[in-house]
């Protein structure tokens, strides 16, 4: 076939057109919701976003993935992001705001935050945190001896030599530890010095990736005791596997989701309202119920045997040890790099 | 006429370019440039073009480290399953049996098996309480386990296993087309199957050998799933670093030039290895 200049340009003008009819599409586009996978997406797929959409009237649509992936898509949306909130760890959310791509949340718009446990809205409302994965120490009930009951007794058990999985330096969970380490044993938790020569103390140990990878560690028996998040291990006891988590008497960890305003988004309105719903009492208590988080709102009633099972909730969240994470963006490459040159 | 033709075939041509330019072009232009930008904690880049990040890369003895590791589970990994998958493809193009379908499935089957299930499955049999070292402990011949998992030794297995079907498919091709009557020549001549193997069949399937080699060498040191979650911090590749840079720790411009890097590393070899093995082909009859 002969495409004559004629004929190309005809077709130009049809994709033009196209394009023109797509754009206005997207005026009517559903809010885009970024959310992890797994039970995560299960929950917001069936539970969250029908709730969402019946309680505010907004449509919405999923974007599944990781935390860093949507850093990567809010970075590479420049000034059109794909999306008018993010989530994801707090650490990785204040890189993203120190980056310029976040605005404070307008708390006009966020009745519901008035109920969030304290130390969980960021200073100068750069954010909140709205679920909370604490982080306790874990172990084999079959295969340890003398349970734990503090972070120290990583280093004192000697039923643990090696056989302790701790998170990879690029999750969230390394970079709490390694915190908690230099608060622990140093002068703070940026005394990364002292944090770096006791977590060599534990070397030989396994790495893991990921939540699941460390829960498969603890099922294969190679790790028999390992700092992981309380969502993890109840889901293995779900399954009758031999594990269980405490709170060591120093106070917990956490992974605490960060929901904050994209700059750049479309739909800042329709952000604040999810965030609302997000954090409602009878939303965190069906998250609880869920996928074992621990309720960011303080008038959540959680059911008792479950409350049992997630010692902290209520007045306990106070136990969650936070540190500064706006500041520890300049030091984060070179705490990585060290990390992957003397712990491996 | 001729001019008309011409024009006919440059609308042909025009798909593959478009591909090209939109997929590979323009994404590894994009990659370069982001490797030239300066860093900043506070930016995605900083401003104004720099090659510190080369110059890191090349003076850094911890990155040459980790490229040397890599190469060498390339290789590794290259090696073993030419020499595994030789004599698969082999029977398999000298095979006339109803049964060859099936043997076809079985040699294909590594690749119908999700990548993330498999190293799982590799997971549970390399690790320490695993399917191995279990059947050794029951055995008497081990009192500890042998570290398989987060070892370059656990990940060079089950690279070997995934890619195995890349040598075997190129190959088998290949042997397919060797007409038997060039062997059945040799062997009136005298030849022994073993001469005959070795000057009539195995040089005539350098073109195999050398289209296998190049696919899992290139496939191996890019794996990354399998490393990142068999190899732990023993058996880290360049592909886990870089992910590590450019995911982990959001240091993109630093993260393209890490990736830039090892490409051209690569590259390098490849053309040396495409070079060489031209150069054994052109000497066949």
């Amino acid at each position: 076939m002969k495409l004559e200049r004629r004929q190309f340009l005809t077709a130009l003008g049809a994709c033009a057109g196209a394009a023109a009819f797509g754009s206005r599409a997207f005026a009517n586009a559903p809010f885009v919701v970024p959310t992890y996978g797994g039970t995560w997406a299960k929950f917001w797929e069936e539970t969250l976003m029908p709730g969402l959409t019946k309680a505010t009237g907004i449509p919405t649509q999923l974007d599944i993935g990781l935390g860093k992936d949507f850093v990567s898509k809010i970075r590479a949306g420049g000034d059109q992001a794909p999306y008018s909130v993010f989530m994801g760890n707090e650490n990785i959310a204040a890189m993203l705001r120190a980056e310029g791509f976040f605005e404070p949340l307008d708390m006009a718009k966020l009745p519901n935050a008035a109920q969030l446990h304290d130390g969980l809205v960021n200073t100068g409302n750069n954010g909140l945190r709205a679920i909370v994965s604490p982080i306790g120490l874990a172990y084999r009930t079959d295969m340890v001896k003398d349970a734990p009951t503090s972070w120290t007794d990583l280093w004192e058990n000697p039923e643990f030599k090696e056989r302790i999985g701790l998170y990879q330096i690029g999750n969230t969970g390394a970079q709490l530890f390694l915190r908690l380490t230099g608060k622990l044993f140093g002068s703070g938790d940026t005394d990364f010095d002292t944090a770096f020569k006791k977590i060599q103390e534990l070397v030989p140990f396994t790495q893991a990736s990921w939540s699941g990878e460390v829960a498969a560690g603890l099922m294969r028996g190679d790790v028999i005791v390992a700092p992981v998040d309380w969502t993890e291990i109840m889901m293995l006891q779900d399954k009758g596997a031999p594990v269980a988590i405490v709170a060591p008497k120093e106070g917990v960890l956490a992974f605490e989701q960060s929901f904050n305003i994209v700059r750049t988004g479309a739909m800042k309105d329709e952000a604040h309202a999810y965030i609302n719903y997000l954090i409602d009492k009878d939303v965190q208590a069906n998250m609880a119920q869920a996928f074992y988080t621990s309720p960011s709102n303080k008038d959540s009633v959680l059911d008792p045997a479950l409350a049992a099972r997630l010692p902290i909730n209520g007045p306990k969240m106070s136990e969650i040890i936070r540190f500064d994470w706006d500041s520890y963006v300049d030091l984060a490459p070179a705490v990585t790099d060290r990390w992957n040159r003397e712990i491996g | 006429m001729i001019a008309a033709t011409r024009k006919r075939v440059w609308w042909m041509i025009v798909p593959a370019l478009v591909l090209l330019v939109g997929f590979l072009v323009l994404p590894y232009a994009s990659i370069v440039v982001m490797s030239l930008r300066t860093a900043d904690t506070r930016a995605v880049y900083g401003e104004g073009f720099t090659l510190s990040h080369y110059a890191q890369i090349v003076t850094d003895p911890f990155i040459w480290g980790i490229v040397g590791r890599s190469l060498r589970m390339g290789l590794t990994v290259t090696v073993v399953t030419l020499l595994l998958g030789y004599p698969v493809a082999y029977h398999l193009a000298n095979l006339r049996s109803r049964w060859a379908s099936m043997l076809y499935i079985f040699v294909i089957s590594p690749l119908l098996v999700g990548m993330v299930v498999r190293t799982f499955a590799w997971m549970i049999i390399l690790s320490n309480n695993g399917v191995i070292n279990g059947a050794l402990k029951s055995l008497g011949l081990i009192e500890r386990p042998i570290l398989l998992l987060n070892t370059p030794l656990g990940v060079t297995i089950a690279l070997i296993h995934v890619f195995l079907p890349f040598v075997i498919l190129p190959l088998l091709g290949n042997l397919q087309a060797i007409s038997p009557d060039l062997a059945a020549a040799g062997r009136s001549l005298g030849a022994s199957r073993l001469r005959t193997f070795l000057k009539v069949t195995l040089p005539l399937s350098l073109p195999g050998i050398q289209a296998g080699a190049i696919l899992v060498f290139v496939l191996s040191i890019s794996a990354y799933v399998t490393p990142a979650m068999l190899g732990g911090t023993r058996g880290r590749t360049m592909s886990v670093l870089v992910v590590q840079y450019l995911v982990d720790s959001f240091r993109w411009p630093a993260g393209a030039a890490l990736a830039i890097f090892m490409s051209a590393i690569t590259l390098a070899i490849i053309v040396v290895y495409l070079r060489l093995t031209a150069r054994a082909m052109r000497r066949l009859p």
